[in-house]
């Protein structure tokens, strides 16, 4: 069965302790500002103060370096292609193409951190418990969570399919037959996702969920939190501005 | 004539899905309160319909259904259902879907809106009386097929419902497994009503059983002469039970 939750650590760490309220807040409102920076050298510091958090969260370097690797192997053709994409006056690769991949690679590697430091500081449903506080629509939340936790059963579905087909002699090739099954695995696995999707939803309403999450998990406020929060809204703020800046 | 104070009190159900495929037609039948009742027929006989039916899942039917005092068509008495009626699903991975045991058995009382000292306190009932105390802070999706059917279980009777519906209950657990859940099943109290293909399962639990067959029911009588009945058996897709053999 999926190991899905189990694959999210949660060490003990000084971030772990802080209200998911406003760790959720102040590291989504740094997402937010990661994501408009488009200089080098403020891209370059946003990457820096994640590798900071990363260090406060104590994540574990495996798990983390595993998941950076994962980032880089994907964004690894647009980042080489970039400096040829974006030519130089004599059609050489250029320094600007150079500066826009590692802006880039800085902004998905800083993302990624960041994201990672969300989920490993605190347990993933208080996370969503958090996001409902906060106002993030109950819709999204439940999306969230029931996808999160479906995935992994899906993935398990995806590779009982293949074991079925290998069994059966199939190997990818490149044929019309090879095009032609993986066409039919998608859909069956669209088919069974839609079916899943239904049976949990006529076992939720038979629970009586109508629409909205109930917790028993309550939240306290302390000093720390929102020093955390002004620390991350502010510098996020501040970096934001100075990126601006320097574009002008 | 049927009694009509029964705890399920169905009469003449006929459900058909949206392509036209009629999965009951005119089923009728009664379970007394406290009654515990096996439903038996062969694959695509409508046995999870029916339990749908009676869930108020599938809504708009023809025919008069009562559930607990309930009728599942109406709007008003839908939303009153899940307090009074409890259904666990043939595959536990539809119904577990938090992160720890704890949150999955506190889901149905946290919708009923009962205030979190008797969340709590139904939550280890629930557990206590499936034999899992201790697994509060399990994640559900590790555990054994059987647990998992166990999970499942207390996360129904956590909201205390007269009515429970068992489908399929032993399917996809081992031996050890089955016998367990056989146990379980025999020491709940309430209107029980159990569909499962697994005919030593039904000759355990239940006094009385029903035939279902092509969404209609064929026969319905005490468990042991049903299920011995070998022209009957053999008729609907089933085999009579090697302890009756």
């Amino acid at each position: 069965m999926t190991l899905g939750f189990a694959q999210l650590p949660t060490p003990d760490s000084p971030l772990r302790h802080l209200d998911p309220r406003w760790k959720l807040a102040g590291l989504g409102l740094s997402l937010v500002a990661v994501a408009l920076l488009r200089t080098l050298p403020a891209a370059g510091i946003a990457f820096a103060a994640s590798m900071g958090l990363a260090v406060a969260g104590r994540l574990p370097p495996r798990w983390y370096l595993v998941r950076l690797g994962l980032t880089a192997a994907l964004l690894a053709p647009f980042v080489v292609t970039l400096p040829f994409l974006l030519p130089g006056p004599e059609g050489t690769p250029s320094w600007h193409g150079v500066e826009v991949a590692l802006v880039l690679s800085a902004k998905a590697a800083t993302l990624v951190t960041v994201a990672l430091v969300l989920l490993a500081s605190a347990p993933f449903v208080d996370t969503l418990k958090a996001a409902h506080c906060l106002r993030v629509p109950g819709l999204l939340v439940q999306l969230f969570l029931l996808t999160y936790r479906y995935l992994f059963l899906l993935g398990e579905e995806l590779a009982r399919l293949r074991v079925a087909l290998r069994v059966r002699g199939y190997r990818n090739r490149a044929t019309r037959h090879s095009y032609r099954t993986i066409g039919h695995v998608a859909g069956t696995l669209l088919v069974r996702s839609h079916e899943r999707g239904e049976r949990v939803s006529q076992a939720m309403r038979c629970r009586g969920f109508d629409g909205r999450f109930h917790s028993l998990t309550t939240f306290r406020t302390g000093p720390k939190d929102v020093v955390f929060f002004v620390l991350l809204a502010a510098g996020s703020g501040a970096l934001v501005f100075w990126d601006m800046a320097q574009r002008m | 004539m049927m009694r009509t104070d029964n705890a399920i009190h169905v009469e003449e159900l006929t459900y058909a899905y949206a392509r036209g495929v009629l999965a009951l037609d005119r089923v009728s039948f009664g379970v007394a309160g406290g009654e515990c009742v096996g439903l038996v027929g062969p694959n695509g006989a409508g046995k999870t319909t029916l339990f749908l039916c009676l869930a108020g899942v599938y809504g708009r039917r023809d025919g008069t259904v009562r559930v607990a005092g309930l009728d599942p068509g109406r709007k008003e008495d839908r939303r009153q259902l899940p307090a009074h009626v409890g259904i666990v699903f043939q595959d536990s991975d539809d119904q577990l879907f938090n992160a720890t045991v704890f949150d999955d058995v506190a889901f149905g009382p946290l919708n009923l809106g009962l205030p979190p000292v008797e969340v709590r306190h139904r939550v280890a009932e629930a557990l206590d009386r499936v034999g899992l105390r201790g697994f509060e802070q399990r994640v559900p999706f590790h555990l054994s097929g059987g647990e998992k059917r166990r999970v499942a279980l207390a996360g129904v009777l956590a909201m205390r419902p007269e009515v429970l519906l068992l489908d399929e209950p032993s399917i996809h657990l081992d031996p050890r497994g089955r016998r367990e859940f056989i146990r379980l099943i025999q020491g709940l109290e309430g209107t029980r009503l159990i569909a499962s293909h697994d005919l030593e399962l039904i000759l355990e639990t239940s006094q009385r059983c029903l035939v279902l067959d092509r969404g209609r029911v064929i026969a319905e009588g005490p468990a042991r002469q049903l299920l011995a009945d070998a022209a009957l058996m053999e008729a609907h897709g089933l085999e009579v039970p090697y302890s009756l053999r």
